[in-house]
């Protein structure tokens, strides 16, 4: 029963940490630009994330070794360092969009300025680093980002006409956008699923919390389940994004217009529930991230990590992060959209994605640190088909969004 | 690429038999996580310093390495600046270098543990005064969090 209870914990905890700020605002624009035409995409990044991030999690299991000591002692010192300024760069940027959509929900439920809720919304973050259990940590705001299920209900409750919302979700270029920003938009999406912290958490998580090789099954049913069914919220928040705002004409350029559908469809209670979940899914994503920086700069300098352990015995690696949050609160201060912010991290995590996956591939291989348990054949198919898709993705970016003005 | 010797020189000393495990510098040693005695991240292999078996005089760097000279060992792990003039080139001054000797080495697997506690180490300076000066003055920073 225990156990039972544990397993159902892990896929409840894996759902609602699924959604992060990215997959709410690029969902959402793409909803309301291209109904569900790129919600295949969806799909193709769920899968791409189950299959590297089991990848991540056994090889923490199996050696003990998180990610980026693992980049760092394939690539070299010179390869690791470039790997690492670009992962460390785009994450930041991660950290400070997630912060900036904690402010912004705290804004649509209590009309103060989000400017005035940055600080303590940081301050908050760091906090829960410094003092809460990581198990505690990852359960509450895993268990508070489901209630974001809201999006699912108001699409429930707005009624749609089933067959048309069907077969919008054929792959197809809407009429009034071009074949460069409906890829734009294809490879946006693809690294709001993707995106690279999730890997660099699962592992460190994994390390964190001592797994062991009999736990990789339990891990193996989070995410095999967990992420999937967080995959069809996305779906759900750009359904209702493709019901509402399309045939309005509103294309979203802030957070007020991602919830407006849930208004719309569930009223003021939804109004609500959205909001608690908005502000649960980037406050965990706001944690993750943080950690996540610190955990790259630690595993590839070799320093003392881990929240297991008190922040006094691994000092530099709680410094960086209160430095991470500090920077992220002096770019938001700027006056910098969040939302912007958060549009161009996707496209950046796209890009950056082939640094973290080809050395992960490289190392599940090899016998040294896995043991008998490297890859299977299976595995190493997919993830092999896998590459060739994020590599395509990650060159595209940068001239897609050149041409397409950054899909403007 | 195969540099003609100069006339008249010999070839170096064969390399002579050791026993048990040979490693690889590159492949075992470099960028691998050390942890000292409790199993605690002290740093990376950033670089090896290598010199002359003990007893033996040191050959002076950028000369010509005289006909029967004993093949260099493995004095120290080295951290700290030097990973910068590892990656964009240079070399610091000897008294710069952290080192942590390779006596202190208990084993090299997957990671590299040392024999030692972490704590009375130079490598660790940086992280003690951090520590120090920063986190511990910080309310709770000393809390065990489990």
């Amino acid at each position: 029963m225990k156990r039972l209870l544990g397993v159902a914990l892990g896929i409840l905890t894996a759902i609602g940490g699924f959604v992060d700020i990215g997959d709410l605002v690029t969902n959402a624009v793409v909803g309301s630009r291209f109904g569900l035409s790129l919600i295949w995409v969806v799909a193709v990044g769920v899968v791409g994330i189950c299959v590297f991030a089991n990848m991540s999690g056994r090889v923490a299991a199996a050696s003990g070794r998180a990610t980026f000591e693992v980049i760092r002692e394939r690539l070299g010192p010179r390869a690791g360092l470039a790997n690492l300024s670009a992962s460390f760069l785009i994450n930041l940027m991660t950290v400070t969009a997630e912060i900036g959509g904690i402010a912004l929900a705290l804004q649509l439920a209590s009309s103060v300025n989000y400017l005035l809720w940055i600080p303590l919304a940081a301050v908050a973050v760091w906090l829960v680093i410094w003092r809460v259990k990581f198990s505690i940590m990852e359960n509450v705001t895993g268990l508070l980002g489901l209630t974001l299920i809201v999006f699912a209900v108001a699409l429930f409750l707005l009624k749609p006409d089933w067959g048309t919302l069907a077969s919008q979700a054929i792959p197809a270029v809407p009429a009034e956008e071009t074949g460069a920003t409906y890829w734009y938009f294809a490879i946006a999406l693809f690294g709001a699923a993707m995106t690279p912290y999730e890997v660099f958490f699962f592992s460190s998580g994994a390390v964190e919390e001592g797994w062991k090789i009999k736990d990789l099954i339990q891990s193996r049913i989070n995410v095999l389940v967990g992420f999937p069914l967080g995959g069809l919220l996305s779906v759900a928040i750009a359904g209702c994004a493709a019901v509402v705002l399309l045939p309005a004409g509103i294309s979203v350029t802030s957070l007020s217009q991602v919830i407006l559908p849930v208004a719309e469809g569930a009223g003021k209670l939804g109004l609500a529930v959205v909001l608690l979940g908005i502000v649960a899914a980037t406050f965990g994503a706001a944690l993750e991230t943080t950690l996540s920086s610190g955990y790259t700069l630690a595993q590839f300098f070799g320093w003392s990590w881990g929240k297991f352990r008190a922040p006094a015995k691994a000092a530099r690696f709680h410094v960086s992060m209160i430095i991470c949050l500090l920077v992220g609160i002096a770019v938001l201060a700027t006056g910098v959209d969040p939302v912007l912010v958060t549009e161009y991290s996707v496209v950046f995590s796209a890009v950056a994605l082939p640094l973290t996956y080809l050395p992960i591939l490289i190392v599940a291989n090899d016998p040294q640190y896995m043991g008998k348990h490297v890859n299977g054949r299976g595995v190493n198919v997919v993830a092999m088909v896998y590459l060739v898709v994020i590599l395509v993705a990650s060159l595209a970016a940068i001239p897609l969004m050149i041409v397409t003005g950054a899909g403007a | 690429m195969k540099t003609p010797r100069p006339p008249g020189s010999d070839p170096l000393a064969p390399i002579p038999p050791v026993a048990g495990q040979t490693l690889d510098a590159q492949l075992h040693l470099l960028d691998r996580q050390v942890l000292d005695s409790d199993g605690v991240p002290v740093t990376t292999v950033d670089d090896l310093e290598l010199g002359a078996p003990e007893g033996e005089p040191e050959t002076p760097i950028e000369t010509v390495i005289p006909t029967g000279t004993p093949a260099p060992v493995l004095r120290a792990l080295l951290t700290g600046p030097v990973l910068g003039t590892r990656i964009f080139g240079g070399r610091p001054p000897s008294s710069r270098l952290i080192r942590i000797p390779w006596a202190d080495v208990a084993s090299v697997g997957v990671v590299v543990r040392l024999g030692v506690s972490g704590q009375g180490l130079d490598a660790d300076w940086v992280e003690r005064w951090i520590r120090d000066k920063i986190i511990a003055r910080i309310p709770g920073g000393r809390r065990d969090p489990r």
